[in-house]
């Protein structure tokens, strides 16, 4: 392997880890502040990816035009789930909200396999290639990068220097205190959902670019998540992005030496090992 | 012999007194599917003798039932034993010690490769494949469960999807082996008779089980796990070798359930042995009979098993989404399951260990 392709894989992998990234800093969100593991997380992305592709196919609006859609309405299903189904089994054992979101999972992945058919959808809107430093970068990843980039900087500048932000932030450490000091949780939590969805919804708007989707994408995008999460360390907001350089590393270099299917294994190995070795992830704090 | 003592011992049902500080009110005790302390034990004889009476009643029928009934609900019965026996053994580690694994269909996938490869490759004759699949299950179980049940609450069940999905991905991928997508054709089976009892046996053998380890101290030391580890490893419980042994066990069965499905089917691909739908079909069925009980997973197995049947034949199309819909109202609406719903009527006695 020359020296050039070895920065295009690194610089592929890089731009499509960043685009990850968003996706699992919301997964990790909702872990942060609820203790939910929202096994529905893929399928919120594909959700995202589907108000892309038909906002493109039907008139052929700019999929970054169509993260004005995609964004809200993300934002109001997560609200209005969490309304209705997590927030009773937030504080209940693991195991209660682990199977109802897979349950959210199972009939959110077949009302699109109902409604939208099983047909691979994909938003081939920007083509081509840019070259940077005689590396060339396709033109979707390019993009894709730089708006996840933006959108995440924007969810930190949420979580770091707004009221809602804050109270984000200290309801994650002690939903208890929290009350106490007046902060009201309950929209806490709605709010910490809906960003979420939302996050997962542009994610996947983005990665509709670059990759194809079917409905049945969900559960791969939500190992990808899990897999960035636990390298980068469980319920940790910056953790995700190491998380997810090294996923999208680790991707582009398997698919390219073995083949791809060989890189979802490469990665899921890589989610077991990293339990075994360092179950805090790189960046997380010991439950 | 009547027991009136104030202190719930371990022998009798209860928790030690180090860990019961949580669990001692009753209500509590009934959520989390504990027995009540004990409060004697009056006409115990009568009903015991009933329920055998009931018990033996049901055998004698599904015993009789393949010689009179047509092959279709001979077939139906022997699937509905499998999901059973799959309940069931999820629940002998994740019920019992409350490590909620979310990738059981490894073993099963396990040992449905185990067997077919066996059978094709070398002609084994289908028992021998049948428990060299539970075999191998378990000898990967045992390592396995070694080093991932170090893993608490959310990370061990992530592990385990990780590695049904790595799994799956590998009989995709190691083409040279299970010919990756293309699936594997066994010599089939035509005697329906065969995979009825070899399926009922092996579920007889994981309820038999599940009910020897719910009313053994052994079982007594797993559900002091559950309830919190700290406090059973200081009572001197050797927590690790007791995972361990209930991961094995639990994944042996699914393992020769494996084998014994794809030599019923006689084909199998990565999808149908690995597919994510039959490991939290385990889970939602011994949540819907009740986690942690003796006879949850198979009222579970049984009643989700005809329910599914029922939307396949009559609305296919929502065959699945019912299925998620389903899954969030046993979360919402019944919780404990039918058998903690019931106790908390006081419908089932609360020293009965069921």
């Amino acid at each position: 392997m020359d020296l050039q392709t070895l920065g295009q894989l690194l610089v592929g992998g890089l731009l499509l880890g960043a685009v990850y990234a968003l996706a699992a800093a919301g997964l990790n969100l909702i872990f942060g502040v609820m203790r939910v593991v929202n096994f529905a997380h893929g399928d919120m992305m594909v959700l995202g990816a589907y108000v892309a592709f038909w906002l493109f196919f039907l008139w052929g609006v700019n999929p970054l035009v169509a993260i004005l859609a995609t964004a809200p309405l993300l934002f109001a299903f997560g609200w209005v789930l969490q309304k209705l189904l997590v927030n009773r089994v937030v504080g209940q054992p693991l195991l209660m909200s682990l199977i109802l979101m897979w349950g959210v999972s199972l009939i959110i992945t077949n009302a699109e396999l109902k409604f939208w058919t099983s047909n691979v959808r994909s938003v081939p809107y920007f083509s081509g290639a840019i070259d940077v430093l005689g590396i060339s970068v396709s033109q979707s990843r390019g993009v894709a990068f730089l708006v996840a980039l933006v959108m995440s900087l924007g969810v930190w500048l949420f979580l770091q220097r707004t009221r809602w932000g804050k109270a984000i932030r200290a309801t994650a450490q002690s939903a208890e205190m929290a009350r106490v000091c007046g902060i009201d949780v309950e929209r806490v939590r709605l709010i910490t959902f809906g960003l979420a969805a939302a996050m997962a919804g542009v994610a996947g708007n983005l990665l509709v670019t670059i990759l194809a989707v079917t409905p049945v994408t969900g559960p791969t995008f939500l190992l990808k998540a899990f897999s960035i999460i636990v390298i980068g360390g469980l319920g940790s907001f910056s953790g995700a992005f190491i998380g997810a350089l090294v996923v999208g590393v680790l991707e582009s270099f398997s698919a390219f030496t073995l083949n791809a299917q060989v890189a979802d294994a490469v990665i899921y190995s890589s989610l077991i090992l990293f339990l075994l070795i360092r179950p805090s992830g790189l960046l997380g704090v010991k439950e | 012999v009547t027991d009136l003592s104030p202190v719930p011992s371990p022998e009798r049902g209860g928790v030690s007194p180090a860990t019961s500080v949580a669990t001692e009110d009753p209500e509590t005790r009934t959520r989390v599917g504990l027995p009540l302390p004990f409060q004697g034990r009056g006409q115990g004889g009568e009903v015991r003798l009933w329920v055998l009476g009931a018990l033996g009643l049901i055998l004698v029928g599904l015993i009789v039932w393949p010689f009179v009934m047509p092959n279709y609900r001979v077939v139906f019965l022997a699937l509905t034993f499998m999901y059973v026996g799959l309940a069931s053994s999820w629940n002998l580690v994740s019920g019992y010690t409350g490590y909620v694994s979310f990738g059981h269909a490894a073993f099963f996938g396990l040992g449905a490769y185990t067997a077919a490869l066996l059978m094709t490759r070398l002609g084994a004759h289908w028992l021998v494949a049948v428990v060299a699949g539970g075999l191998l299950a378990a000898l990967v179980a045992a390592p396995l469960g070694y080093i991932l049940l170090r893993l608490r609450g959310p990370y061990f069940a992530i592990a385990m999807l990780g590695l049904a999905a790595a799994l799956e991905v590998t009989a995709l991928s190691w083409e040279s082996l299970t010919r990756g997508g293309a699936g594997l054709n066994l010599p089939p089976s035509l005697n329906t008779l065969q995979v009825y009892f070899a399926m009922g046996i092996t579920m007889l053998v994981v309820v038999g089980l599940s009910y020897r380890i719910r009313t053994s101290k052994y079982g007594l030391r797993l559900l002091a796990i559950r309830e919190d580890e700290e406090a059973a490893e200081t009572l001197g419980i050797n927590t690790t070798a007791h995972k361990v042994s209930a991961f094995v066990l639990s994944a042996t069965f699914p393992g020769v359930l494996g084998g014994l499905y794809a030599w019923h089917l006689s084909y199998i691909d990565p999808n149908s042995v690995f597919r994510p739908i039959l490991s939290i079909g385990m889970v939602i069925m011994s949540m819907f009979g009740g986690v942690g009980t003796v006879i949850g997973p198979v009222l579970g197995g049984v009643v989700l098993t005809l329910v599914s049947e029922a939307f396949w034949a009559n609305a296919p199309e929502v065959h699945r989404a019912a299925f998620g819909i389903l899954i969030v109202l046993v979360v919402l609406v019944m919780p404990s399951g039918v058998v903690g719903f019931l106790r908390q009527r006081g419908l089932i006695p609360a020293h009965w260990r069921v």
